[in-house]
């Protein structure tokens, strides 16, 4: 009886962690995100969510929003890269502090990824998208654009999602 | 006496008027005639130029060449441009590149510039050649390293301005 009663809530209890799996994978992959260029009707460097949803690749900053349809898209790379800490006015004043202490504030760096979305418009016209994100949201819009169909050269270039060992991207490493 | 100064004053500014008149029209006349700029996909050859920086060339060059007054400015492939008479289609190839470091260049000032040299030639759409040069992008001081494709992308819609009239230019 008490073997029937414990398989019964384990029962109950795979079958919850099923479809809790089930939700988070029919759910649309959304993460935060900057547009630095290339989306029709978004000014540039606007902060927003992305995501990809119904067929779409969506992004949202305010009130703006702005769809690619994922058939349109030709290539999706992923890459990393880093930014400044501390912010751009901010950043810019501190270079005015004496004794050169305001360099001090550009040596604080963290890490973003990079996502690189090339597509074609109804006329045929090539565009390019570029976003910054955080670390590691690059890979999953990619691997989920894919899934969807979008061409990407996932399986040809592998290393382009990874960093390096030393921390620092391919882009540092070249200098 | 005095009147005479100001006569030869006078005929001397209305030369001088003339003169400018007379060089910025034979200028306007050099410039070659066009209905429209297409602007084909940057090529790298055989360059690792990181896909953003291919892009941001790319879309910066569209938007800076609408900046300039160019009222039809199409993107590689465009099935518009196909009809469009006298179109100038612009081919971009990067001859060299070097990434920079914006963390060097913020310590050290001198050192982490980012470079981009870009060989742009104009034809039309026969593909016979109209113009060729080498662009080169930079950011020493301040920016991201992103920012040397806004620099090309100045200077090139510049050279476009300077060589090509459009019909319905802003002045």
């Amino acid at each position: 009886m008490k073997v029937r009663r414990v398989l019964r809530i384990v029962g109950l209890f795979v079958a919850a962690a099923m479809a809790s799996g089930l939700g988070a994978q029919s759910s649309p992959t959304t993460v935060k995100a900057v547009q630095l260029t290339g989306l029709p009707g978004i000014k540039q460097n606007a902060k927003g969510k992305l995501s990809v949803e119904n067929g779409n690749l969506h992004f949202a900053s305010g009130r703006m929003t702005s769809d690619v349809s994922i058939g349109s898209i030709q290539d999706v790379i992923a890459g990393s890269d880093s930014q400044k800490a501390v912010g751009k006015t901010i950043g810019t004043i501190s270079m005015a502090a004496p004794y050169g202490g305001g360099r001090v504030v550009s040596l604080f760096r963290r890490k973003i990824d990079t996502l690189t979305v090339e597509y074609r418009d109804a006329d045929g016209g090539f565009h390019g998208v570029i976003f910054t994100m955080p670390p590691g949201d690059a890979g999953a819009i990619r691997k989920e654009l894919a899934i969807q169909g979008a061409h990407t050269a996932l399986a040809a270039e592998p290393a382009r999602d990874t960093q390096t060992p030393s921390g620092t991207s391919p882009k540092e490493q070249r200098q | 006496m005095r009147y005479r100064a100001s006569v030869a004053v006078c005929f001397c500014l209305t030369v001088l008027l003339l003169g400018d008149l007379a060089f910025c029209a034979s200028k306007e006349q050099q410039k070659i005639k066009t209905s429209g700029i297409q602007v084909a996909v940057i090529q790298a050859d055989d360059l690792s130029v990181p896909a953003e920086f291919q892009v941001a060339l790319y879309e910066d060059l569209i938007r800076q060449l609408e900046k300039r007054g160019f009222q039809h400015v199409y993107r590689d492939g465009d099935r518009n441009a196909v009809g469009v008479a006298d179109l100038v289609v612009l081919h971009s190839s990067v001859r060299r590149f070097k990434a920079g470091n914006e963390m060097a260049r913020q310590v050290t000032t001198v050192a982490g510039a980012t470079s981009i040299t870009v060989h742009c030639q104009f034809t039309d759409a026969k593909g016979q050649t109209l113009l060729e040069k080498d662009v080169v992008g930079k950011v020493r001081f301040f920016g991201g390293n992103l920012r040397a494709t806004y620099d090309f992308a100045k200077k090139a819609s510049r050279i476009a301005y300077e060589s090509f009239s459009p019909a319905n230019v802003r002045q």
